[in-house]
């Protein structure tokens, strides 16, 4: 029990190997979904859940969308003026 | 009589803050809001717990990453007791795992102050009979 719980401790204490990497973008998908399950929870009153989880992927599919099409947008640009 | 009626309105409100400041989803608790209290919890804690898994408890800088500290500190006080332990510098933390770690953190921190404001804002809707409206 003492062994388990040093060695989760000391998991967080040393940090992982992420090499700057296109996948590591990839990162940015779980902090997404949780910005939408915690927004759709402050905006709806009652919480039912199909609906609740319909909401929460309109928002997140959303967000993604959007992100990548800013993505595209700023890779065009960037073409543009090194070209 | 009014006056502290007002004011124990007020001194309502303040708990309901302070107590989803301690405990991500513990406002909601306190006014009622089980459904909601259970599910921030989980989101912000796993968030959290996400970020300093990723860049270890050294993301939390309270000595060269002030901004980023202060948004972290929204999560709950007890991340001023990390902060006392990494304002050592014994935990150094770079590059692309520092980055998403203190993005993680932070995004959770301000997450919890979105609840808060939201849990305090419901909270008064409640006592003033306007809540569902």
């Amino acid at each position: 029990m003492t062994t388990t719980a040093a060695f989760i401790l000391a998991t967080f204490t040393v940090p992982e190997h992420i090499g700057v990497t296109p996948l590591s973008m990839l990162w940015l998908l779980p902090l997404v979904a949780a910005i939408s399950i915690v927004y759709k929870t402050t905006k709806l009153p009652k919480i039912r859940f199909v609906h609740f989880v319909k909401e929460s992927v309109v928002l997140f599919g959303s967000i993604v969308i959007f992100m990548v099409i800013t993505a595209l947008v700023l890779c065009t640009v960037a073409w543009l003026i090194t070209e | 009589m009014a006056q502290s009626s007002k004011e124990g309105h007020i001194a309502f409100l303040l708990t309901v803050g302070l107590a989803g400041w301690f405990v991500p989803g513990a406002g909601h608790l306190m006014i009622g809001e089980k459904k909601h209290a259970i599910i921030i919890f989980i989101t912000i804690a796993l968030t959290f717990a996400a970020g300093l898994y990723i860049g270890s408890i050294g993301v939390i800088n309270p000595v060269g990453a002030k901004p980023w500290y202060i948004a972290q500190i929204m999560n709950s006080p007890a991340v001023a007791a990390i902060g006392r332990i990494t304002a050592t510098g014994d935990y150094p933390v770079y590059g692309r795992p520092g980055e998403i770690g203190q993005i993680y953190t932070s995004i959770a921190g301000l997450l919890n102050l979105l609840c808060i404001v939201n849990a305090v804002y419901w909270a008064h809707l409640q006592r003033t009979g306007a809540f569902g409206e």
